[in-house]
């Protein structure tokens, strides 16, 4: 089932990227943080690991519940422009979300054997294709979920790769992402208040 | 032999069936009274009692052309996957066969707009060779992936493979497929995101626009083309990518097989509903959505190792 998990959270990352919404960017990004908690959740189960059930439950929390609603709210709060057109067009992304894989398959080939390869290589490619969704949007709120889904995929990564990386990293991240929403609020208020 | 004709005649009669099916559905959800899904048979014979007017700068093509339009989606029909695995019939036909047929049947359908040298017509031909090119890549691709994954290249057979042993290790890229297929099963029967089915405005139809000079019985005839390609693909849908049921007795697996089509025609209302049309030139934009997942389906097929 895992395999099904990551299959949808690629998925989900890939049509984030063409959306010229904001706020269904937002919902993208949410339902992407869900499927990567179910993914969590199972290869947990597989493996037997209570650490990485725990990091599973507070991704479903946190990353599809929470700081979706708090980017949401904020962006209701400071009314940001809610049509971002990606920098890079369509027909270009076309070409180079499947260069990404192709190159991430040969990036993976010679290194890692096994089972496990399919899940590295997707891994490391929607952590290619989060940063491409950084840098193809001006928006603030589109760059902030890049960032976001970039530390989905090293969640993603750490997990099909070391089999569950420590707790106490795990938690110390999202404390990060929390943070930075924060942070990201305060920046605002400033703006807002100068204006 | 008397099962297979039985399953014809069946995806025959119901075909319309599940057109209005949509339809009623879309109302309800729209807090309209709906129709009948007996809606699509009322009509099939209210044009079989309507006369057939023809403009006067038509050519022989518009006599030709709504049979030929019918007739290689029926040959299509007799090629699809069966519905139980222990039928009679299993096709050896390869899937490029099935859309090279449909292909052949789109071909006449814009002949026949463009016979009528309607303005009209023109556009909604031009609209259509427009998106059926772009739906070819992706699939061909898709086809590609799902027979690799099947170990087969013929339909039929591949479904059967598929249906006994599941290569559950290649879900993701079967489920990459899945959703490729279901773009293409939208964009070539012109449902809401690529083309509006209901709507007569020029600025928005596709396949109205090829029809709207014909009446009576080429009229019946070219709706029962459409209702049937709607069948072909969703049955196409559920036999590669719900391969359960199938080892039931014959009559139960025929009962399964239409509720998985009927479940197909949920999904494409709910995905109606809850969308707005697209631009003309964004369409381009979903179809290579179904492009790149088709890819990322052969893709991580083959990082998994064939």
């Amino acid at each position: 089932m895992t395999n099904f998990f990551i299959g949808m959270f690629l998925s989900t990352l890939i049509t984030a990227m063409l959306t010229t919404r904001l706020y269904r960017l937002i919902a993208w990004y949410a339902v992407n943080s869900l499927f990567l908690a179910l993914a969590a959740m199972s290869e947990a189960v597989r493996i037997q690991d209570e650490a990485m059930l725990i990091s599973a439950l507070l991704t479903l929390v946190l990353k599809s519940a929470l700081i979706p609603y708090l980017l949401k709210h904020f962006a209701v709060k400071f009314q940001a422009e809610r049509n971002i057109t990606p920098s890079i067009k369509v027909q270009y992304l076309i070409i180079l979300i499947p260069a990404i894989l192709v190159f991430t398959f040969y990036l993976i080939d010679p290194i890692i054997a096994g089972a496990a390869k399919n899940y590295i290589s997707l891994a490391i490619a929607s952590l290619f294709l989060s940063l491409v969704l950084m840098i193809e949007h001006r928006n603030v709120f589109a760059k902030v979920i890049g960032f976001l889904s970039l530390e989905n995929a090293l969640f993603l990564l750490a997990m099909t790769a070391t089999e569950g990386m420590p707790m106490l990293i795990e938690l110390g991240i999202f404390v990060d992402l929390l943070m930075a929403v924060v942070i990201l609020n305060l920046l605002f208020k400033k703006e807002a208040s100068h204006v | 032999m008397i099962a297979y004709i039985l399953w014809i005649a069946v995806m025959v009669l119901t075909a319309p069936l599940f057109l209005s099916l949509i339809k009623m559905i879309k109302m309800w959800l729209l807090f309209k009274k709906p129709l009948s899904p007996l809606q699509g048979y009322r009509d099939f014979s209210k044009l079989l009692s309507k006369e057939v007017l023809i403009s006067q700068e038509a050519s022989a093509i518009t006599h030709i052309a709504p049979y030929m339009v019918l007739a290689p989606l029926v040959v299509v029909l007799f090629l699809l996957p069966p519905p139980s695995a222990k039928s009679f019939f299993i096709s050896f036909t390869d899937a490029f066969t099935l859309t090279g047929l449909v292909a052949l049947s789109s071909f006449f359908l814009m002949l026949l707009g463009l016979d009528s040298a309607s303005s009209f017509g023109g556009i909604g031909s031009s609209r259509e060779a427009f998106i059926s090119a772009l739906v070819e890549p992706a699939m061909i691709l898709v086809i590609f992936a799902l027979s690799l994954m099947a170990k087969n290249l013929g339909v039929a057979q591949a479904t059967i493979n598929l249906a006994h042993h599941f290569p559950i290790e290649h879900l993701a890229s079967f489920a990459f497929a899945g959703i490729a297929f279901f773009i293409l099963l939208i964009a070539e029967n012109g449902r809401i995101p690529v083309d509006n089915p209901e709507t007569h405005l020029e600025l928005t139809m596709v396949h109205e626009a090829m029809i709207l000079d014909i009446s009576g019985w080429y009229l019946a005839l070219v709706e029962s083309a459409a209702a049937i390609k709607f069948m072909i693909f969703a049955s196409l849908f559920v036999s590669f990518f719900m391969p359960f049921g199938m080892d039931a007795p014959f009559l139960v697996a025929l009962l399964i097989f239409l509720l998985k089509v009927a479940f197909v025609a949920i999904l494409v209302a709910l995905i109606e509903v809850n969308t707005a049309k697209l631009r003309l030139f964004k369409v381009p934009n979903l179809l290579g959505l179904a492009i790149i997942f088709a890819f990322l389906s052969l893709i991580s097929y083959y990082i998994l190792g064939a």
